[in-house]
């Protein structure tokens, strides 16, 4: 018995192993580490401080991050992308660029946590953590190049969002968030995995180079397997990017979840499942892409008339800005369906500019959300612009931004996608796309009235609330979020020319 | 097929185990059960519902931390045993996962998720008896926090 | 001088408001009287450098661009930063920067609740901004985001300083707005890649340079194709016109908006729309304008005879100004249906002269309100008796814009009648002379409400209500911001060569497309 066991396993032999070019992995090992470093640090060290030393500490640790990509940036710029780990990961200028939005994405989530779990009472140093461990997942989806790398990456991303969706452990809506999140998030991963599962049937690898090899070498006599494969897998991205008709969970859970919470989902997590879809399909299967574009296509309609349409019925702030958050998932899908140079370069644009606004937006939710982060509704944001003018202001220049108003980025973020679709011959669904635009600046306008309007009548009868409080790490996040919105709305230039570079080269079509 | 022998015999042994201790158990204890060992309460009260099931939320948090550890073993494991084959590259991946596993242990041990028994240090830090503490502070109001009334401020 | 204002002149005009804007913000918000002196200031300072442009204007070279400007601005799409004045455009941008510092003048002492001078008059210069660019621009992306600008501080302007529904009209005000720049900006695209590429330091690339697209003129595009990249531009212009039946939010925003709100908007908003047929829409697609003409020509006269109807059912005296905007602005849309220089020549005088009158017919409804409180017209009269100077103006007013020969209303109304006489060649010509006949029975309704309003305002004795109050008759600011825009209405109503002279070589060279596709 036991000589048969041992007989199997062979003489010894050297095992090729694979050389890492860790220097290529630097930012997502920083982070990483980082995470750890913090976890272990922070427990040991007694929960409750004074000093906010767990966010300095992950904005240090997303710094040097940020600061191990840009070099390599330079450096995939100039030579070329690094294929790295047997090609199963590849960093390129796609996967910097989305790298550091995520990552500014931690750092603007991790300065509006601080003040948050003060106000909250809630302690210790595992928020930042699980926010740079999701983040991990992020970036490891950005330069995934095998799809079970891009899984891997999904499920450390997903997990970590999951529990933070549950942060506020005395909140009931924060757990409800957090299981629905979790249970259809795990849905959606199934269905994620079933799809990589099928793609290795239509095409024999999970490498997506060698997908796309095999694609363009090869016809398949039937693709009905590719077919099912691409359905599944946009499942699997439809539901991260909270697409039409995946999106149900996304209000119920923005409205759960703590709101700097929400901040990091709306745009790292954005960030990085577009991240996957636009290396899946945009360029993995770029040959088929008359197959998967008019999926994207429907769908993006759905999505956009989704987000945009059903944010006017609501009254919660929160609520309005998950939908809207859905309208603008759909605006970069818009880019996505292009499937051109010009199309990811937008996508890109607007991923970029989206996590400052976006962050910003629920930085303000959060402010005004006061303790307990329920007060959302309409009637909570009345009267704003008088007691609070620079807040107001800030959130004033946010939602503008996200309607599309010129000095803003949004402006140019919207028009790069409707340009990519317009190049791309996609006109009505630029037309669909600009029309959600109007539907959505409806619900912008009414929080901009209700904060610089509304106020008069009211104002002697409700009581007296007590001013905001707003933390000084928050006030940094805002400012910053309105220093790039309105900086990038001036002066589109260098996030542009950084877009163009970052874009991949697509294979031409058949 | 051959190759997959050991696992199936080793299958075969654990089901066998267990499949000899169940009917051990089965035939050798003695049983002798009346009324009141099976009634729930010892001090004899019949009660009118079904009580709700007790238990320790600590099993839970022990089983899982047991899983993490079982894991660090099952790569353990096959690592044990082609360690000279993968050379350098293998010892710095094992090493990794370790320190992976360590870190999350020291976590564990400093969040006090090993320490049985009832909570000592929330008695060190909030006094029995103090002016801060009344019958809204330390009764909890189940089902009242995070609903959007708002008006209802429980403090935790 | 020359040379500066060639190169500077119009950026100058441009961004000055939001230099004085700037300052604006350094200084705190009690000091009001500092915040108006800047205000004015830079509005005038803008006049000075729009009086200046006129001045040095070639007058013999009017369908030329002058003071052009033309630099990298985003490369990436090749849009840049073009800007450029020809005999169109002048008489809209002069219009703007007269405009402005009346308005600021006449708010000196007339801030409408709730106050706050800084944010207002701040609003007031980003306006100017976005007017003065929109006219300048020779870009389409530039002009696009200037004539979006407009938007922002209009809407603040009605929502914050508006009436008792001001949310409502603003909100209103801003979508309706919107929904046209959505479509336009898919037009603009549109236009962009399905038009030629040039070359552009050894690149080819497509344009957004309107004088480019001008001389390609949509040659070699697909008749659908065209009208449907036209439609999109229609309705980005014509909701911002307003032109029936995308009318409905101007009368909710001017009778909402504060009186120097409605007077902006009236007289230089409203431009934007008709000012964009003019120079982007008809020029670079000539072929699909002829064929959007009749639909143009039918929505006009709509507009004339609904807007006139409107009027006379009208109740309050702002919104009845509002209703005559759109009958105006019909006026004016039928000039440009008719494709000829002699139409769209009187289109633009049109523009400026209607601009002139109804915002000085806001300005007095604005003195009204802030005197009686009330713009009922009902509970209104005998304004001559108890304000003798304004209740003239009124009159004066109410004149002009019935188109009184010998004021200015009379030289864009009667010219556009004229000219739908004879429309372009191609476009039907018993269609033309019914929307002759149907303009010119406009012209009588016109008159019919603004004589109405008139006699009940000014004339007979004051109500009841107000018999015994004292009512204060022009305050000095009022003379300072309303006696030049008489004076301009007088002049140019004897002197209607004026702006026909500076027009009429750029309408010809803006329309040698249109000339070009004959028959």
């Amino acid at each position: 018995m036991t000589s048969l066991l041992f007989a199997q396993l062979g003489t010894p032999h050297r095992i090729q192993t694979p050389s890492v070019a860790w220097s290529g992995l630097l930012p997502v090992l920083v982070l990483l580490g980082g995470a750890v470093v913090l976890m272990v640090v922070g427990a040991l060290l007694p929960r409750r401080s004074r000093h906010s030393w767990h966010l300095w500490l992950t904005l240090l640790i997303a710094a040097g991050s940020i600061g191990c990509a840009v070099p390599l940036w330079f450096r995939v710029r100039d030579h070329g992308p690094l294929s790295i780990l047997r090609d199963a990961v590849r960093v390129d200028g796609l996967a910097l660029f989305l790298g550091i939005v995520i990552v500014v994405g931690v750092m603007l989530a991790a300065l509006l946590t601080d003040g948050y779990l003060r106000r909250e009472e809630l302690e210790g140093p595992e928020p930042y953590v699980l926010l740079m461990l999701s983040a991990t997942g992020g970036l490891l989806m950005a330069s995934a190049n095998d799809l079970i790398v891009m899984f891997l990456g999904l499920e450390i991303l997903s997990l970590a969002v999951y529990v933070l969706a549950g942060l506020h452990v005395r909140r009931l809506r924060s757990g409800e968030a957090a299981m629905k999140y979790f249970v259809l998030g795990g849905f959606s991963s199934a269905f994620f995995l079933y799809g990589i599962a099928l793609a290795y049937g239509a095409t024999g690898s999970t490498n997506l180079t060698d997908i796309q090899r095999f694609l363009a070498t090869n016809t398949l006599t039937n693709n009905g397997l590719l077919l099912a494969s691409f359905a599944l897998l946009l499942v699997g991205f439809g539901f991260k990017v909270a697409a039409a008709p995946f999106h149900s969970w996304a209000p119920d859970v923005y409205e759960g979840s703590p709101s700097p919470v929400v901040s990091f989902m709306a745009s790292a997590v954005k960030a990085a499942a577009f991240a996957g879809l636009i290396r899946v399909f945009v360029y993995a299967f770029a040959l088929d892409r008359h197959d998967w574009q008019p999926i994207v296509y429907v769908v993006a309609v759905l999505t956009l008339l989704v987000g945009s349409v059903l944010a006017v019925v609501q009254t919660n702030v929160k609520r309005m800005l998950a939908y809207s958050s859905i309208n603008h998932a759909g605006f970069v899908l818009v880019g996505v369906q292009a499937a051109s140079d010009r199309g990811v370069r937008s996508a890109l644009f607007y991923l970029a500019t989206y996590t400052f606004m976006v962050a910003g937006s629920f930085g303000v939710v959060t402010i005004v959300g006061r303790r307990g982060d329920n007060r959302h509704q309409l009637d909570d944001y009345k009267g704003l612009a008088r007691t609070e003018p620079l807040l107001a202001f800030a959130f004033l220049v946010f939602l503008l931004a996200q309607a599309g108003v010129p000095f803003t980025s949004g402006l140019w973020a919207k028009f790069y996608v409707i340009g990519a679709a317009v190049e791309a011959r996609s006109f009505w669904l630029a037309l669909v796309a600009m029309l959600s635009t109007v539907i959505s600046a409806f619900l912008y306008l009414r929080i901009v009235l209700a904060m610089y309007g509304g106020a008069d009548e009211a104002d002697e009868a409700a009581p007296a609330v007590p001013r905001l409080r707003i933390p000084f790490a928050a006030r940094i996040a805002l400012v910053v979020s309105v220093v790039a919105t309105i900086g990038f709305g001036l002066v589109p230039g260098p996030l542009t020319h950084a877009s163009k570079t970052a874009v991949p080269k697509i294979a031409a079509g058949k | 097929m051959g190759q997959y022998l050991p696992v199936v015999a080793m299958l075969v042994l654990a089901v066998v185990f267990a499949i000899l201790s169940f009917a051990a158990s089965k035939l050798l204890a003695p049983r002798r059960p009346s009324a009141a060992k099976s009634s729930p309460y010892e001090c004899g009260i019949v009660p009118s519902q079904e009580p709700p099931e007790r238990f320790p939320v600590r099993f839970y948090l022990v089983a899982m931390i047991f899983i993490v550890f079982d894991i660090e073993i099952i790569f353990m494991y096959p690592y044990a045993v082609i360690y000279r084959d993968l050379g350098a590259f293998g010892l710095v991946e094992v090493l990794t996962f370790a320190i992976a596993v360590f870190a999350s242990f020291v976590y564990l041990i400093a969040n006090g998720a090993l320490d049985w028994g009832p909570a000592k240090r929330l008695g060190r830090r909030d006094p029995q008896m103090s002016a801060t503490r009344t019958t809204t502070s330390t009764v909890r109001r189940v089902g009242l926090e995070g609903r959007p009334a708002g008006d209802e401020e429980v403090a935790a | 001088m020359k040379d500066l204002l060639n190169g500077w002149g119009l950026t100058a005009a441009t961004f000055l408001p939001l230099v004085g804007l700037a300052v604006m913000m350094l200084i705190p918000k009690a000091e009001e009287t500092l915040h108006k002196v800047v205000a004015l200031v830079t509005s005038l300072a803008v006049f000075a450098i729009g009086v200046a442009l006129i001045a040095t204007f070639d007058y013999d070279k009017t369908g030329n661009l002058q003071f052009v400007v033309d630099k990298k601005w985003i490369q990436l799409i090749n849009s840049r930063y073009i800007v450029g004045l020809d005999g169109i455009s002048l008489p809209l941008l002069a219009l703007t920067v007269f405009i402005v510092p009346l308005v600021v003048i006449y708010s000196w002492n007339h801030f409408p609740e709730p106050n706050n001078p800084k944010a207002f008059l701040a609003l007031i210069l980003l306006l100017e901004t976005g007017m003065v660019g929109s006219f300048v621009a020779q870009d389409l992306i530039l002009f696009f985001v200037f004539f979006e600008i407009v938007l922002l501080p209009m809407y603040f302007m009605i929502g914050v300083w508006g009436g008792e529904q001001r949310q409502y009209a603003a909100i209103k005000f801003f979508l309706y707005t919107l929904f046209g720049s959505a479509l336009m900006i898919v037009s603009i695209l549109a236009t962009y890649s399905l038009s030629p590429k040039i070359n552009i330091d050894g690149h080819l690339v497509h344009t957004f340079d309107m004088r480019l697209l001008s001389t390609w003129a949509g040659g070699g595009l697909a008749r659908t194709t065209g009208i449907l990249v036209f439609g999109g531009f229609f309705m980005g212009f014509g909701i911002k016109v307003p032109m029936f039946p995308f009318h409905t939010w101007l009368p909710d925003a001017h009778t909402q908006a504060p009186t120097q709100g409605s007077v902006i908007l009236a007289a230089v908003l409203l431009k934007l729309g008709t000012y964009g047929f003019v120079r982007i829409a008809i020029p670079i697609f000539p072929q699909a304008a002829k064929s959007w003409a009749p639909a143009i020509g039918i929505l006009a006269v709509i507009g004339i005879i609904y807007g006139a109807l409107g009027c006379l059912a009208q109740t309050d005296m702002k919104r009845l100004i509002a209703f005559s905007s759109v009958a105006h602005m019909g006026f004016v849309m039928l000039g440009i249906a008719t494709l000829t220089p002699f139409g769209i020549n009187a289109a633009i005088f049109g523009m400026v002269a209607h601009g002139l009158i109804t915002g000085m017919l806001f300005f007095i409804a604005g003195s009204v309100k802030d005197r009686f409180h009330t713009l009922e017209i009902k509970r209104l009269g005998g304004l001559l008796i108890q304000a003798p100077h304004m209740g003239w103006l009124l009159g004066l007013a109410c004149m002009a814009s019935l188109g009184l020969p010998g004021l200015a209303g009379f030289w864009g109304e009667f010219p556009a009648i004229l000219s739908s006489y004879s429309p372009a060649a191609g476009l039907s010509l018993p269609l033309f002379r019914t929307f002759m006949v149907v303009a010119a029975i406009g012209t009588i309704l016109a008159a019919g409400y603004l004589l109405w309003l008139l006699q009940r305002v000014a004339f007979g004795t004051p109500t009841e209500e107000f018999a015994d109050e004292h009512i204060h008759d022009m305050h000095l600011t009022d003379y300072i911001a309303w006696v030049p825009m008489v004076v301009m209405i007088l002049v140019l109503g004897f002197y209607p060569n004026l702006i026909f002279r500076v027009t009429d070589g750029a309408v010809i060279h803006s329309l040698a497309g249109v000339t070009k596709l004959g028959g």
